[in-house]
């Protein structure tokens, strides 16, 4: 029994260079050999929200798409706006995109390329992407007042007016919905503040898991129809779009985040057992200073 | 004085005004002024504050730099990096591309199978449809960052008699151009650099939770339990926690709970494993192995916290934070509060 003890309060000065190892290797194996843990992927109840609102969209229906992340949130945010320009596009619904963060624009230009070619969609009239413009809530705002004010041009340098998907929009109230990929501020709630809530257009968001907590007063309010929550709602959307898409014979591989699933959750489970070790040893060596004392 | 205080001064407060009264009076000027007109005044001024931070960031840079101050190495890798961002945004496009024209009918197969296999594209239908529509020009799918570069491949596209041209980008749209120098720049050098910034967090979380995340108080405790539970519910491996699991630690928690009030360890603990016992049983005879209580599955425990306890304290910060805006607000507009010029 002293032995184990020892082993523990051994533990608790456990230098931090095994800990990186230890999560670094928790996270690498599952990486490199995905067979070796294979873990269901189950949708919430937030994830199919976001998933039926999608799925409510008819053909020729317009969806405004905010990019609002960039590199450092890529693999959280980027297989969402993977998956869900699977599911528009393969309902023919229009996508208009646009960009709050200047990263954004990589990210949408870098997912469109991916995407948009397997469905054979043209830019102009099945998608155009607007790009970024700095301002924060001012774009948002812009947006929802006079499109054409803020944007003269596309992404790509085109006229607006020139642009044939674009005749007949002019600010958010021409969109049926609106959906924020989101990994701070400005985000989603600007997006909710200055155009959806005003002008009562729906709208939902995917998020990263650190943002969940600032957005869910919104989603349980209904201002935000569900919302996917970081890489776990990622791969549960993903689940939900390849479950679609087969029905209807059409042919997807699984996405970047149901892959990176078991990873994340050996790391979670890492983290854990840290925690649970750690205190541990905690409570010995006070006892131990104590008796001491 | 005059410039320096009163001016600005009175610019916010007359700008201050104006937009909240923006939001109550229904005169179309004023409202046009809030909706368009204000927005587009903050789009410019947000521009303009992009160079001034560019300017700024250069400026401490560069003083780092001249004064040897510690770690004026990394400086210089920022400037160097600012330079070459700046090269490939204002001064060298490296987005070209190539338009093909005037296609007879025989090439456009082998031009297809050429481009497909040069390139690496999934199949050469999509590309030989569009050669082939009539008066086709067709933009080949890659952005060479040299003019050579694409010299380069329309050698190989000599022997089938096409017309050739040259083209870049536009300016400003070539940044976005997937291939061009800024584009390369952007996925191969800032993209890997700050994934692995936002990476390093996991290792640092690791770390910070082993050596800092204690049970000292019934607080902390309360946010321990519930962080395990979040971690293991937002993940698939949280579904595969039985019932049992839960029940187990329900039984300790009450235990802990009621621990400083028996004295007597033997009760205590002959009262846990009894709890226990008693809790599994009555699961088992309820067939609570093949269809568990929702309230015993961790991932529905984790959905309860982040739409009741989660949405409650979000909900009073978010109320408290909006308070103290409208209190700031009013001290801006009516002149009480004057920060921002320095005072």
């Amino acid at each position: 029994m002293n032995l184990l003890k020892n082993i523990f309060i051994q533990l608790g000065s456990l230098d931090r260079r095994v800990i990186f190892l230890i999560v670094g290797l928790s996270v690498l194996v599952p990486l490199v050999k995905p067979d070796w843990v294979s873990l269901p992927v189950r949708p919430k109840p937030h994830s199919q929200i976001v998933f039926d609102e999608l799925n409510k969209l008819k053909q020729g229906d317009r969806v405004l798409l905010s990019f609002e992340y960039g590199p450092s949130t890529m693999p959280e945010i980027h297989p969402m706006s993977i998956a869900m320009l699977h599911h528009l596009f393969s309902k023919d619904v229009k996508i208009y995109a646009t960009a709050l963060w200047a990263d954004g624009n990589f990210m949408s230009t870098d997912a469109f390329s991916d995407i948009a070619p397997k469905y054979e969609k043209e830019y102009g009239i099945d998608y155009v992407n607007l790009g970024y413009k700095p301002g924060n809530e001012a774009v948002v705002k812009g947006i929802a007042s006079d499109i054409r004010a803020l944007y003269t041009v596309d992404l790509k340098g085109n006229p607006i007016n020139d642009i044939p998907m674009m005749q007949e929009v002019h600010n958010i109230e021409d969109f049926d919905f609106l959906f924020s990929l989101s990994a701070g501020f400005p985000g989603s709630k600007e997006w909710v503040q200055y155009a959806t809530d005003p002008k009562n257009i729906p709208m939902s968001t995917g998020c990263t898991s650190i943002q969940v907590t600032d957005i869910v007063p919104y989603v349980e309010n209904g201002q935000i129809k569900g919302i996917l929550a970081g890489m776990p709602g990622a791969a549960e959307y993903e689940k939900l779009v390849e479950t679609e898409l087969n029905s209807q014979q059409q042919e997807i591989q699984p996405g970047e985040a149901t892959r990176m699933m078991a990873a994340q959750s050996i790391a979670h489970v890492v983290i854990v057992l840290f925690i649970i070790f750690g205190n541990i040893t905690y409570y010995l060596t006070r006892k131990n200073q104590r008796k001491g004392n | 004085m005059l410039l320096k205080r009163h001016i600005p001064l009175f610019i916010v407060v007359g700008v201050g005004l104006l937009t909240l009264f923006g939001h109550f009076i229904n005169q179309k000027d004023i409202q046009n002024f809030v909706d368009n007109d204000s927005t587009q005044w903050f789009d410019i001024i947000a521009s303009f504050a992009i160079f001034l931070g560019a300017l700024n960031m250069l400026k401490l840079q560069m003083l780092k730099i001249t004064r040897k101050q510690k770690n004026w190495q990394y400086s210089l890798l920022a400037v160097i990096g600012f330079a070459f961002a700046v090269f490939a945004g204002f001064f060298f496009r490296g987005a070209n591309f190539i338009t093909l024209s005037q296609i007879s009918p025989e090439s456009v197969t082998p031009i297809a199978e050429l481009i497909t296999s040069e390139f690496d594209l999934e199949n050469s239908t999509i590309i030989e449809k569009k050669l082939s529509a009539e008066n086709a020009e067709y933009e080949v799918p890659k952005i060479f960052i040299t003019e050579s570069g694409a010299e380069e491949f329309m050698e190989k596209l000599e022997p089938y008699n096409v017309e050739m041209v040259i083209d870049a980008k536009p300016w400003g749209a070539h940044m976005q151009t997937e291939g061009s120098l800024f584009s390369w720049m952007f996925f191969n050098i800032f993209n890997p650099l700050s994934s692995s910034m936002f990476a390093l967090l996991a290792f640092f979380v690791a770390s910070a939770s082993y050596r800092a995340f204690r049970i000292r108080n019934f607080e902390a405790t309360l946010l321990l339990v519930a962080g395990i539970i979040l971690m293991l519910g937002r993940v698939p491996i949280g579904e595969l926690i039985p019932w049992w699991v839960v029940a187990i630690l329900i039984v300790f928690g009450i235990g802990a709970l009621t621990a400083p009030l028996i004295k007597d360890r033997r009760i205590l603990v002959a009262s846990i494993v009894g709890g226990i016992l008693l809790f599994l049983g009555v699961g088992v005879s309820l067939g609570w192995n093949e269809a568990p209580p929702a309230a015993l599955l961790i991932p529905v425990i984790q959905d309860w916290i982040f739409d009741y306890p989660t949405t409650a304290g979000s909900r009073a910060l978010m109320i408290g934070i909006a308070l103290g805006i409208v209190a700031t607000s009013f001290r801006i507009i009516i002149g009480i509060e004057r920060s921002f010029l320095g005072e």
